[in-house]
C-alpha cells in the first residue's frame, strides 16, 4: 500500500507512446472526471480498460474521436463550455500549449481546475481523495453524467438494489454488507461482471484481503481510485460475529 | 426524349455513386454503401448491448439469442478500421461476457 496525497489519489500516468513521440506522458486525475461522469461512461461506453496501460490510447485514436477524443474533440459542449480538443497533428505554438494540458508529467502546468479549490464545497473524508464521493452524490453536490451522445447506448434505468452479505473470515472483523445499488449506479453491470467478479453464487469465491490488497476483486478500484482498503468500516459494516 | 435521357443519366450516376465504392470505401468517404453498412452493425450493436441492464430478466433462450447476435456482430466489427475495431471489439466483448455471465448464473441455479 502506498500512501499518496489526496490530490494524487487515483492519478494515472499514461505513457504508451508519449516518450517515443518525444512528448511527456499524460497525467490523468480521476477526481475531476469522476465528479462529472460515471465510471461506466468511460469504462464501458468509451472503452477505457480498468487496468492502467491496457487501453493503448494513442493520439491517432483521440483524433478520430475515440478514447479521450470522445469528449475532448474541440466541439463537444459540457456545462455550457466547449471541451478542449485532445490531440492534433498541427504543431503550432498555440497547439503546443494545449498539449500540455494533458501531457504534463513533471511540468508545472496551470490547471483549469485546482484540486484544493475544487474540493472545498464537497463533503470530506479522511482517506483517499479526502472526499466522500458517495455523500457528495447523495447530497447533490455532484451529478455524474451517464450518457454521452454518439457513444453511449440508451438503456433502461438499472433496477438493482440487492445487498449481498459477505461473511468475514476473521472473528475480530465484522461482515461485509455489499451494496449493489451503490455500485451499479456508477458502474452498471459490465464493469464488474464477469471480469472482476466472475461468480455471483454465494460461497463460490473465497475473497481474501491478501488478494484484494494485491489488486484483485474489490482491489481493482479500491485503493486505486475508490476509497482505500484501510477505511475498513465502510465495507465491514455488519456487527462482529 | 430529353427528359428520358436526363433521367437515365441521373440514374446511372446514382448507381455508380452507390454501388461502385467497395474498393474506395476503406480509404475515403462513400455515400451509400458505407453509411448503410455502418448503420447496420451499429444499430444491431446498440440494440443488443442496450439490453445488458435487463439481462437478469431474460430467459436462458433469450440470452442465448443475444449472445449469438454478439457473435454475428464480431466479424463485422473486425472489418472496421483499427481504432474503431479496438474500441468496439472491447465494448462488444464486455457486452457478450456479461450476457454469458448471466446465462451461466441462471443455468447454475
Amino acid at each position: 500500500m502506498t500512501i499518496v496525497s489526496p490530490e494524487r489519489y487515483g492519478r494515472v500516468v499514461i505513457k504508451n507512446y508519449s516518450n517515443r513521440s518525444g512528448i511527456v506522458p499524460v497525467v490523468f486525475d480521476h477526481w475531476l472526471h469522476r465528479s462529472k461522469f460515471t465510471c461506466r461512461l468511460c469504462h464501458v461506453d468509451i472503452g477505457f480498460a480498468m487496468e492502467a496501460g491496457a487501453t493503448k490510447i494513442s493520439a491517432a485514436s483521440n483524433m478520430k474521436g475515440f478514447h479521450c477524443g470522445s469528449c475532448h474533440n474541440g466541439n463537444r459542449v459540457f456545462e455550457g463550455r466547449k471541451i478542449f480538443g485532445s490531440c492534433s497533428d498541427n504543431s503550432t505554438q498555440e497547439e503546443g500549449a494545449r498539449c500540455e494540458r494533458c501531457h504534463s508529467l513533471g511540468k508545472n502546468v496551470k490547471k483549469e481546475y485546482e484540486f484544493d479549490t475544487f474540493i472545498k464545497r464537497l463533503p470530506k473524508r479522511v482517506l483517499g481523495n479526502g472526499i466522500d464521493w458517495e455523500e457528495a452524490e447523495a447530497k447533490g453536490f455532484i451529478k455524474p453524467v451517464d450518457f454521452l451522445e454518439g457513444m453511449s447506448i440508451k438503456r433502461t434505468p438499472l433496477k438493482m438494489d440487492k445487498d449481498v452479505s459477505i461473511e468475514s473470515r476473521g472473528t475480530w472483523m465484522s461482515d461485509v454488507l455489499f451494496s449493489h445499488k451503490k455500485h451499479a449506479l456508477w458502474n452498471g453491470c459490465e464493469v464488474c461482471h464477469p471480469e472482476i467478479f466472475p461468480s455471483t453464487k454465494k460461497g463460490t469465491i473465497k475473497y481474501s484481503m491478501f488478494q484484494i490488497s494485491g489488486g484483485e476483486y474489490c482491489g481493482v478500484c479500491h485503493d486505486k481510485v475508490a476509497f482505500p482498503l484501510i477505511d475498513c468500516q465502510r465495507c465491514h459494516t455488519k456487527p462482529v460475529h | 426524349m430529353k427528359k428520358l435521357r436526363t433521367c437515365l443519366i441521373c440514374f446511372a450516376v446514382a448507381v455508380i455513386v452507390c454501388s461502385g465504392t467497395q474498393d474506395i470505401e476503406k480509404k475515403t468517404f462513400s455515400w451509400c454503401g458505407v453509411v448503410h453498412a455502418q448503420d447496420g452493425w451499429k444499430n444491431e450493436f446498440d440494440d443488443v448491448c442496450s439490453k445488458t441492464q435487463d439481462a437478469m430478466i431474460f430467459s436462458p433462450d433469450e440470452l442465448r439469442n443475444l449472445i449469438a447476435r454478439c457473435d454475428k456482430l464480431k466479424p463485422l466489427v473486425e472489418k472496421l478500421d483499427e481504432t474503431q475495431r479496438k474500441v468496439f471489439l472491447k465494448r462488444l466483448q464486455l457486452c457478450r461476457d456479461l450476457l454469458l455471465f448471466v446465462l451461466e448464473s441462471k443455468e447454475k441455479k
